[in-house]
């Protein structure tokens, strides 16, 4: 294959598979928005935490490998729930933004707590799932099984979160969140709905963190701001999904990648920081034309 | 009960004539002479504290030159956050990447004192047109945005900026950095400091005429509703674009000063952490007061550096007890203290010191001035 057509092929792969992990972190911000109508800062926090815990688990204390991920998302969770009753319910009743300005203080807290118990370290590395790289055929891009086990893990939640929303659990969450005094009076506790999403939520993004992790070294506020930045393409690929459509996330999260992916291209090398540009570049213009986002389904789009 | 149903006492036909309304009236409270003298004492001793302290003036304590160095961060940092309350506090916009802001201040001003051999008060004077034309266009993107998806697009140019803009080596320096020397003058860090503080002066009075104005009142208006103010007659989007300028302006004379004050810039020093630690400083200041948000920014900036760990002694409580080095102290109490700010005491450290802000200025005090009920960042917009 040509030059360029190869280097694009490579970059569509690089950039799918990093979509997996800006889906992930979009899926819990999409469901965090239906449920609270926050924007959920701190939700790449919840997976460098959990990450941060999943290798405290593993290599300080040398558990296992199944056992240090089960703790790592039981944190992210736990946190997840902290959240919830320490910021987002004191808040319900405030405006908006403060209570994004509340989620952004729990990513900040989050940062400051992983900088103040792994100071010895700055620099973490922890061992893939399968540690192991292989070349696709033809288009030639490097890819790690940890990078396919997180494309199935995205697979496995969305199929998933697609059939719990059915189910009459499902049901009764959205219901909570369409109309919560309707859903009060017939009897689903929102109280219960709101610490169950937040969960929810914080589970996706423990998922993100501790599956994308092992591909880089990462410190604190890996997701953030570090080297995995996972937030604001997070919360593009949700503007994508309309904030409210959980395929859209899924679509969304795998297009910012590639776009993402754009700028590691040869004619970009010249350009500092061609990435960032690009998302920026990209926000700006689905904002100004698609406010609305475009992967929403039609019924939610005209709602 | 029945009282209260019984026929009422009749009106007298001519109860609104403006000769039986007579108010009573309390005249002003005026504070003793006993009072004026504790006022001027206070007063004295805050002055004191502001301008003798940092040059070892009538001072027992032996202030050194890194901690001058300190001190100028903390009034440069309150510019800073006087900056992001004119967003945040009076307009309700707020902005994840006002570290974009100071630091196009910042390489601007290093540039034209560096590669052009300008004066510094002119790099001043550019990187503040700098940092208000690049706000007015990121202002320009926002009046068709609402305000969650503006924060997002702040976000979003915070990082564009620190990695493309600041990127770009033949004006920042790139990775290297930028020198930045400090002005003939002001070369050592005793009267920087006094020129920082003298810009925070002028800082803090355009802020005092902005809020007394009509624009001030504009502003509080469209914070409050936009659609209601439009139809007094309020020009929204006019005000703003005027509420970004002013933010920009402020931004880059504070980006301005903190290259001087480095002397020597790299990009990477203009992050997303800077972006929160300005949200941290105006919110737990206290939005919409002036000496909140002054405080809140010293109070940061003191704990940023460790001065005000080492001041009080702290280092064996947080070193020894908790095990949390000095340097990361404001990042772990900088959050509580934002929820319990959020939750509890809405109107931050403002609240806090309102009634001694009151006394000082001749009032009486009351324990209870200055109460807010909520952090009233109101998003109608969003």
């Amino acid at each position: 294959m040509s030059g360029l057509g190869q280097e694009l092929g490579v970059a569509i792969v690089t950039g799918l598979l990093q979509g997996c992990v800006y889906a992930l972190v979009a899926l819990g911000i999409v469901l965090v928005f239906r449920a609270s109508g926050v924007f959920n800062f701190a939700q790449a926090e919840f997976g460098t935490t959990g990450l941060f815990a999943a290798y405290a688990a593993l290599t300080l204390w040398g558990w296992s490998y199944t056992w240090a991920i089960v703790f790592g998302l039981g944190v992210a969770v736990a946190m997840g729930l902290l959240t919830e009753r320490l910021v987002v319910h004191p808040l319900r009743n405030a405006s908006r933004v403060t209570v994004l300005v509340g989620t952004a203080g729990v990513a900040l807290a989050a940062i400051g707590i992983q900088f103040w118990q792994f100071n010895e370290t700055l620099i973490m590395t922890m061992p893939r799932i399968v540690d192991s790289l292989f070349l696709v055929p033809v288009i030639g891009a490097p890819v790690t099984v940890q990078q396919l086990i997180t494309l199935g893990v995205l697979i496995v939640a969305s199929v998933m979160l697609a059939l719990f929303f059915r189910s009459p659990a499902g049901l009764t969450i959205q219901a909570a969140q369409q109309e919560p005094t309707a859903a009060e009076l017939v009897g689903i506790s929102v109280r219960r709905v709101s610490m169950l999403t937040w969960a929810m939520a914080a589970l996706l993004g423990g998922l993100a963190g501790i599956l994308s992790g092992p591909n880089l070294t990462f410190t604190a506020g890996f997701l953030s701001f570090g080297a995995g930045r996972a937030l604001l393409p997070g919360f593009m690929a949700a503007v994508l999904a309309g904030m409210r459509s959980m395929p859209g996330a899924v679509a969304g999260g795998l297009t910012v990648g590639v776009v993402e992916q754009m700028g590691t291209l040869s004619m970009m090398i010249e350009v500092p920081g061609a990435r960032a540009m690009l998302l920026f570049g990209f926000l700006l213009v689905v904002l100004m034309v698609k406010p609305h986002g475009i992967f929403v389904p039609r019924a939610a789009a005209t709602a | 009960m029945s009282e209260t149903t019984q026929v009422l006492p009749a009106v007298p036909a001519d109860a609104n004539d403006e000769t039986t309304v007579v108010p009573a009236v309390e005249p002003p409270f005026r504070p003793s002479r006993a009072g004026w003298t504790a006022r001027g004492v206070v007063w004295a001793a805050l002055a004191w504290v502001v301008l003798a302290l940092p040059l070892n003036i009538l001072s027992p304590f032996e202030v050194g030159v890194t901690d001058v160095d300190v001190a100028s961060l903390a009034v440069i940092y309150a510019i800073g956050a006087l900056s992001l309350n004119v967003l945040l506090g009076y307009c309700g916009q707020i902005s994840l990447g006002h570290q974009a802001f100071v630091g196009v201040g910042a390489f601007a001003s290093a540039y034209i004192v560096t590669n052009l051999q300008l004066s510094f008060f002119l790099a001043v004077g550019v990187a503040a047109l700098f940092g208000a034309v690049q706000a007015v266009l990121l202002g320009a993107v926002s009046l068709r945005l609402t305000g969650l998806y503006f924060a997002l697009v702040t976000l979003a140019y915070g990082s564009f900026a620190q990695e493309t803009l600041f990127g770009i080596t033949s004006l920042t320096g790139g990775e290297g950095g930028k020198p930045a020397p400090r002005p003939d003058f002001f070369t050592s860090g005793y009267r920087y400091y006094y020129l920082c503080l003298g810009f925070l002066a002028l800082v803090l009075w355009i802020d005092w005429r902005l809020t007394a104005s009509k624009a001030g009142r504009a502003m509080a208006a469209l914070r409050e509703n936009p659609r209601v103010a439009s139809s007094y007659g309020i020009d929204v989007r006019a005000y703003i674009l005027v509420a970004f300028a002013v933010s920009g302006l402020f931004a880059g004379v504070a980006g301005s000063l903190v290259a001087h004050h480095d002397e020597v810039i790299v990009p990477s020093s203009f992050d997303f952490r800077l972006a929160l630690l300005f949200v941290l400083m105006t919110v737990v200041g206290g939005l919409r007061s002036r000496t909140g948000v002054v405080l809140g920014a010293v109070f940061f900036a003191l704990l940023e550096e460790g001065a005000l760990v080492s001041m009080f002694g702290l280092e064996g409580f947080f070193e020894g007890l908790l095990g949390l080095p000095t340097e990361f102290v404001s990042l772990v109490v900088g959050p509580i203290l934002l929820v319990l700010t959020l939750t509890l005491y809405p109107g931050g450290i403002g609240q806090q010191v309102a009634p001694i802000r009151l006394w000082l200025t001749g009032h009486r005090f009351d324990r209870h001035a200055g109460r807010v009920d909520d952090v009233e960042v109101t998003d109608v917009r969003a």
